[in-house]
């Protein structure tokens, strides 16, 4: 009983792809939604975490901080969705570039299709040009996060059954 | 294979082989190369050896014994046999070529060769210039072992080996350049190192094909990596062998080369350029706190600059509650041109400390603190917010415990201050966006630069973020593709 509870002698388990992408989609999420809040602080973007939560009708706290910190849970909520999604159709592909085509394809479906959603979000071309860019920096980043994240573990998880399979044969010729 | 057929045999005659040294090595030209010939129950006995760098109470000591032979024996027919029987030093090794004399005796060993005989005995009686170990000054600690790697191979795997005792470690020597033939060692633990990696170094270093490595390490880091003109570090130096320990234990692969006192260590990314022994050495909380403050330091380093520079061009950016930050006096000179004069002459302050001795850089020193600072702002060339702003950015430089990775930031730091000079604020947006990707698409021999976050890795992260304790980190990293996962087996 003692021994169990050091420290030394809890044993880690390996993490599988699956967890691991949503792990990833949760902490992108959140990371860079609060680099989006920053931006929105220093006035290089008109658009706050916020946002998202003005399709629910809340109380009047969800543009205070305590909205802020939701937000930017939420987001991180989304981002499991959208690491999934990744998880499920481009895990094979191992070059940055789809990443940069995942955000930038999120970008395009959160201002052009779910547009309506959010009363403030002025349509694309009302936006100043930093808006936009800024948007849409955050959202290739996120993208490169997920997608190069997911498709690196699952080819290393590949890459080590492989690796010891053939460590396991190299065991049985001995 | 080839090489070994072209190879000159040993003539069985003494007189042909010096003739031979004459020819090849310049015995007689060079005043560092010497012969000494003994008479041993009649037969010539020629001894070759490299002024300088063998040790020569070893030599007096192995003569001693050799000529003794006269008085103690009678037949000269196994004369050879009773020479090495009577040399007394472990390292005796018998050799058939000329050639591997010849490479033997300049490396400093000695060569005995008995007339009538097509072998030579090589004794290691090497003694290289050199220093003792001491603490290396770009990594020092508060606590802490003080005994840094010097210039001596031998002496740098011993102080490795000294902390690792384990059957499994392993030192490959290779002997690298055409000329030089420097000694090239790779360094492993052999049930944990990546053999795929291995493979892909050793391929790597075979394949080198150079007259000399004078700039040791770093030229071999050149001929392995190829990173042409990209500014930041795909290797990490050390110079520290508890560092070197370390990273042994933990999977990577280490580089010795002769003569520099620092190993190279594969695979690297870029947060390996963040830490430093100082925070192993310190509790865990403390240590986590260094590496935070590190942290900001690095990125006050690289992003304060371009940013303050946003804010004097757009000064609405700023929220209301900070709009007093940005400058209150007017220049006649541009501000990015201030803050280009103002790092420029910093540059000028470090390079020229590099190479400056120890009593006239207190002086430099003094110069330029009065220089550069009271009086620029003074007369008017700078305003005080720019010395402030270069000043923290420099010392955030100086926090950066890699001493490449800090000179690759100040390059990015210069690329973002151009782009968002002239394209403000989309110029730092897309610009910290092109950094993070250029950082992310490296890979050091098949190793993601940005990892653990990007790809993003919870648990290495977490390393990255918490200085972990020792019983609390089990795990190697992933990225070293270790062979045996567990560091504390249960």
């Amino acid at each position: 009983m003692q021994k169990a509870k050091l420290e030394q002698n809890q044993h880690a388990k390996p993490i599988s792809a699956s967890v691991n992408a949503v792990l990833t989609g949760f902490v992108g999420g959140l990371f860079w939604s609060a680099l989006g809040l920053l931006a929105y602080y220093f006035h290089f973007t008109e658009i706050r975490p916020n946002m998202i939560l003005e399709p629910w009708a809340l109380g009047a706290w969800k543009t205070k901080w305590l909205g802020t910190v939701i937000s930017l849970i939420v987001i991180g909520l989304f981002g499991i969705g959208a690491a999934l999604l990744y998880y499920i159709a481009l895990r094979k592909f191992r070059t940055i570039w789809i990443g940069i085509g995942y955000g930038a394809i999120l970008f395009a479906l959160v201002f052009f299709v779910l547009n309506p959603l959010f009363p403030s979000l002025n349509p694309l071309h009302d936006l100043n040009y930093n808006t936009i860019i800024t948007t849409l920096c955050l959202y290739i980043l996120f993208g490169v996060f997920v997608g190069y994240s997911i498709s690196y573990e699952y080819n290393e998880q590949n890459f080590r059954k492989h690796h010891e399979d053939k460590d396991n044969e190299s065991l049985k010729t001995v | 294979m080839d090489r070994q057929k072209t190879m000159l045999p040993i003539p069985d005659n003494v007189a042909e082989i010096e003739d031979y040294m004459k020819r090849r090595i310049g015995l007689g030209d060079s005043f560092d190369l010497g012969v000494r010939k003994i008479k041993i129950l009649k037969k010539d006995v020629h001894l070759y050896y490299t002024n300088g760098l063998c040790d020569t109470s070893f030599i007096m000591r192995i003569l001693m014994e050799i000529v003794h032979i006269n008085d103690n024996e009678k037949y000269s027919s196994q004369l050879e046999k009773i020479v090495e029987n009577r040399t007394i030093h472990q390292s005796v090794e018998i050799v058939e070529t000329m050639d591997e004399v010849v490479d033997q005796v300049l490396s400093g060993l000695i060569a005995i060769i008995v007339d009538g005989e097509t072998e030579a005995l090589i004794v290691d009686t090497r003694s290289y210039p050199g220093r003792q170990p001491e603490e290396p000054d770009t990594e020092k600690v508060v606590r802490g072992s003080r005994d840094g790697f010097v210039e001596n191979i031998i002496i740098n795997t011993a102080l490795t080996r000294r902390r690792i005792r384990d059957e499994r470690l392993r030192f490959e020597m290779n002997k690298v350049g055409e000329r030089s033939k420097t000694d090239i060692a790779i360094a492993y633990v052999k049930d944990i190192a990546d053999e795929d990696l291995l493979d892909i170094i050793r391929k790597e270093i075979k394949s080198i094909n150079v007259d000399g490595l004078t700039m040791a390490d770093k030229a071999v880091e050149e001929f392995i990596v190829k990173q042409g003109y990209n500014p930041y570090p795909v290797v990490r130096y050390t110079e520290r062998a508890d560092v070197a320990a370390t990273h042994l234990l933990e999977g990577h692969i280490l580089i010795y080369v002769d003569t520099s006192p620092s190993v190279i260590i594969t695979p690297t990314t870029y947060f390996h350029h963040v830490q430093h022994a100082e925070e192993y050495r310190q509790s865990a909380a403390v240590g986590t706190f260094i590496r935070w403050t590190r942290f900001f330091g690095i990125l006050a380093s690289i992003f304060l600059l371009p940013l303050w520079m946003l804010f004097v061009l757009q000064p609405d950016l700023l929220p209301d509650k900070i709009s007093y930050i940005g400058p209150n006096d007017k220049s006649s000179v541009p501000v990015l041109v201030q803050i280009f004069l103002a790092d420029l002459g910093i540059e000028f302050l470090r390079i020229a400390a590099i190479h400056t001795p120890t009593p006239l850089s207190t002086a430099m020193g003094l110069i330029a603190a009065v220089l550069i600072g009271q009086i620029a702002v003074d007369v008017g060339l700078f305003i005080p917010e720019v010395i402030l702003y270069v000043s923290i950015a420099s010392v955030g430089t100086f926090a950066t415990p890699s001493y490449e990775l800090s000179a690759a930031n100040k390059i990015a730091r210069t690329f973002l201050l151009i782009i968002v000079a002239i394209f403000k604020v989309p110029g730092m947006v897309i610009g910290t966006t092109i950094f993070i990707l250029f950082l992310a698409q490296m890979r050091s021999l098949n190793t993601p630069y940005l990892w653990p976050l990007l790809p993003f890795n919870f648990r290495a992260f977490m390393q990255i973020l918490v200085r972990r304790s020792t019983p609390g980190s089990k795990i190697r990293p992933s990225i070293v593709h270790p062979r045996n996962r567990y560091k504390q087996p249960t």
